[in-house]
């Protein structure tokens, strides 16, 4: 079990009961791809927003009274947590009302919460960051990280495609992260009117690669068969499972491993992940229904 | 003439006619006292207010899916077997308030559900579920977090054992050696013959209690007694672990494509009553409920169960657990398996309530058998026992 | 071998990596059909239905597999980037004519080799044929792989209406 040490110890709002949140103003919600739309937060509490710090690749449990809570990932820059960015796809009718909300409103937050990406470890690698869809979301704040440590880091490559043109998110950023040295490859499932980019699958996009299987790490996160056959692709490039991390996704209640819900075989993946090195989540990875 | 302090740990005998000095030594010291009362045609926890309210008399035939509970007239108040509650009911409710979310101008407030956390006796824990306790303990008090509620209630908790000696054809606390004698983690512990209860001492908390009960010292005979009815208790259970307890996690872990969750597939109902009858499942769900002024919500924990297909529910559609095969081995992996790795400690305490309230008499240690066995042939024999 | 084989096309031939690993005189019974072939962006290379003339690997610039479906706008399946081989159905003897249509997306230059000839080739030299329907086999197990990823959707939202929450 890798229980790496993360951001900042998880602090109850009310220590006496489970689940009690803290409070978030909404400072901004921005639409992004069709169904999905980033939340900028900002806690309420002085001292809780003095003290709230997160590592890349971790999430808060998002609530609204009556809805229930949600695991979203946090998508801001971890150099700036007085805000948080949230980018939430309505898939359920929580996260349909998240999207919805407008500007002032009140969201209840409980985290940081999950395992990292361990990029601040891996100073000297080139990095592979392969994704689809809102899983690009968890892994901006590794960019994030990346751009402004960039000369610490190798040759750092994104390989992002999602379902349409229309789907790619943060498609406005792109510039500035090449501009800071990120080489972006895109692709996309279904062409559209006037796309002259890659159309095809993103797993293809490894062909433009030549990676050195012991100097390049890969972060994934996205579909889960999409994962599989990133995997396949690194594999068939001799990069070892030590190198290779994916986030998981799956049913949360609580997100601190006490409710039994997000369990893949012996691992809670709000508290042994989200975030996996493959070589710990192989023996699962591939069995179907675990 | 008062009787000498009892050292922790000693043995005396009650006689039976002081059960009710017992509960009323309980009740005096502000304790509700929860034990087994018959209800409904089965054994259910409830409250207990004098011993005419435990099922002396009655004995448990329980079988794979089979449960019956006779009366026979015997003496014995203790003499049956633990039916589909558990302790869990009380030290983690199957609906617990957490808190409620009152409206604030803009916002909302969080205001605790106050309550005040029940102080309860147990009377009549047998030693699988005393160690179903200390195996959830593990679960909800943690280093790094202990869990408020159940922590409120497990404090104040106080824990009447009792030695089993009638196990049922279901049981198999032996194989785990959590019983069917209680060894340590109670305040008092009874076994019962025929005219006294031996009582021993368990705790500081057990001591006060007995101390000025009216019981006599427990002479050799009687503990030999005991003993011997301890023994043939232990040997009437034949249910073995098909391999040693520390194997099962590697093993299952390592299996979890093997043909036979297919067979097991085909049987099980995926209807959770296994869940809900086992004493250290603890997978819950959250609930929102509104009040009708739409000011004031109410956030609830829930029981759930892995046997639920909403449980592995995939945000967008989709579950990661689709198939009755992929939820059945989720439980007994997560059971026997995976609950070693997370806790430290077996998940099951062979208390074999899952075996005989599973509608389609499903086997828990038949398909260990079937799932750990070395060859084929082995695993074939195995599934038919 | 008789005629001269031109530089620029020993020097494109040589950028693509499987052709590096070819023997000198396989390397040089390919160079001898082969042609370099500019495309402007939007430029159709071939249409479905047209006679398999030539193998196609792409050396610069982007080519857009499409069909045509009656009834709808030209579907486009999937984008060829550099180094990939385009047309690969011209050296398989059972596929008579193109299945799809090729077209320039951005300003292309290909290696354009002669399809009736290579398959004479491969008849003549299995070691030849071998590294060929090889690297044909490759080429078809990635196409197989994106149209299966493309066909399961994987990005698709089946239904909104969640039982619990997300």
């Amino acid at each position: 079990m890798t229980h790496l040490t993360v951001g900042m110890p998880w602090a109850s709002s009310h220590p006496e009961t489970l689940l009690a949140p803290w409070w978030a103003e909404v400072l901004a919600v921005h639409p992004e791809t069709p169904g999905v739309a980033t939340l900028t937060l900002r806690l309420e509490d002085d001292a809780m927003r003095a003290g709230y710090r997160f590592r890349p690749g971790q999430f808060n449990m998002l609530s609204l009274p009556g809805f229930g809570e949600a695991a979203i990932s946090i998508s801001s820059d971890p150099a700036a947590p007085e805000t948080l960015r949230h980018t939430v796809r309505a898939a359920g009718s929580l996260t349909r009302a998240l999207t919805r909300l407008q500007p002032g409103a009140r969201v209840g937050l409980r985290g940081p919460f999950g395992v990292p990406w361990p990029v601040e470890a891996l100073r000297g690698e080139d990095i592979i960051i392969v994704t689809g869809g809102v899983g690009l979301a968890p892994l901006r704040p590794v960019i994030a990280y990346l751009r402004r440590h960039r000369e610490d880091y190798g040759r750092v490559t994104l390989l992002y495609g999602a379902r349409t043109p229309a789907d790619l998110l943060y498609a406005g950023e792109y510039q500035a992260w090449k501009h800071d040295g990120i080489e972006v490859l895109l692709t996309v499932d279904r062409a559209a009117e006037g796309w002259r980019g890659p159309v095809g699958v993103v797993p293809v996009l490894f062909y433009r690669l030549r990676p050195h299987p012991d100097r390049t790490v890969v972060f994934s996160c996205g579909p889960e068969i999409m994962m599989h056959f990133v995997v396949y692709e690194a594999m068939a490039r001799r990069i070892p499972f030590e190198r290779i991390y994916l986030s998981l996704e799956r049913n949360m209640k609580c997100g601190e491993g006490l409710c039994g819900h997000c369990q893949v075989g012996p691992y809670f993946v709000c508290r042994d992940g989200p975030v996996f090195r493959y070589d710990a989540l192989a023996p699962f990875f591939h069995v179907e229904g675990l | 003439m008062a009787n000498p302090l009892l050292p922790l740990n000693a043995t005396v005998a009650l006689p039976k006619p002081r059960l009710g000095d017992l509960l009323a030594a309980l009740r005096a010291r502000d304790y509700t006292v929860h034990g087994p009362t018959v209800r409904d045609g089965v054994l259910r926890y409830g409250p207990v207010i004098s011993p005419d309210d435990l099922p002396r008399g009655y004995v448990v035939r329980q079988q794979p899916g089979r449960y019956r509970l006779e009366y026979t007239g015997h003496g014995d108040y203790f003499a049956v077997t633990p039916g589909p509650d558990t302790w869990k009911r009380d030290l983690f409710p199957p609906r617990q308030a957490l808190f409620h979310l009152r409206r604030n101008g803009e916002g909302w407030e969080v205001v605790a559900a106050a309550e005040k956390p029940p102080r309860l006796a147990l009377l009549g824990v047998r030693p699988c579920e005393l160690a179903a306790i200390h195996v959830q303990d593990r679960v909800f008090l943690r280093q790094d977090f202990s869990d408020p509620h159940y922590r409120a209630v497990r404090e104040r908790l106080f824990l009447v054992a009792v030695n089993c000696l009638h196990p049922a054809e279901t049981c198999f606390c032996a194989a785990w050696g959590t019983g069917p004698e209680a060894t340590g983690g109670y305040d008092l512990l009874l076994t019962e013959l025929d005219d006294v209860f031996l009582a021993t001492v368990g705790s500081e908390a057990g001591r006060e209690v007995l101390q000025p009960l009216g019981w006599e010292p427990a002479g050799a005979s009687l503990l030999d007694l005991a003993r011997q009815r301890l023994e043939a208790a232990r040997a009437g259970m034949t249910r073995r672990l098909p391999v040693a307890p520390d194997r099962l996690p590697d093993l299952l872990l390592s299996r979890l494509e093997h043909p036979h969750w297919e067979a097991v597939a085909l049987r099980c109902l995926s209807c959770a009553n296994c869940t809900q009858v086992c004493p250290t499942c603890f997978c819950w769900g959250v609930e929102d409920a509104i009040a009708l002024n739409g000011d004031e919500v109410t956030r609830f924990r829930v029981w759930d169960s892995c046997f639920s297909p909403q449980l592995s529910y995939l945000a967008g559609g989709g579950n990661a657990r689709p198939t009755v095969k992929a939820r059945y081995r989720q439980w007994l992996t997560h059971k026997f398996a995976s609950w070693q790795r997370q806790f430290g400690v077996p998940g099951c305490v062979g208390c074999g309530r899952c075996i005989t309230w599973c509608p389609a008499g499903i086997d828990v240690i038949a398909e260990l058998a079937a799932l750990t066995a070395d060859r084929e042939e082995d695993a074939l024999q195995g599934g038919g026992r | 071998m008789c005629a001269e084989i031109p530089p620029e096309i020993t020097s494109a031939l040589r950028r693509i990596p499987w052709f590096q690993r070819l023997q000198p005189r396989h390397f040089a019974a390919l160079a001898a059909i082969a042609t370099l072939r500019r495309a402007e962006g939007g430029e159709v290379l071939f249409r479905e239905g047209d006679p398999q003339d030539f193998l196609y690997v792409l050396l610069e610039g982007r080519v857009a597999l499409e069909m045509h479906v009656p009834g709808r706008e030209r579907v486009r399946l999937m984008t060829a980037e550099p180094m990939d081989v385009v047309g690969w159905s011209s050296v398989v003897p059972r596929v008579r004519w193109r299945t799809a249509s090729a077209v320039a997306v951005l300003p292309s230059l290909l290696v354009a080799l002669d399809a009736p000839a290579m398959l004479r080739l491969c008849e003549e030299d299995h070691d030849l044929g071998y590294i060929v329907m090889r690297r044909l086999a490759n080429v078809v197990a990635q196409r197989l792989m994106v149209t299966r990823l493309q066909l399961l959707d994987i990005y698709a939202h089946p239904g909104t209406e969640g039982c619990d929450d997300g």
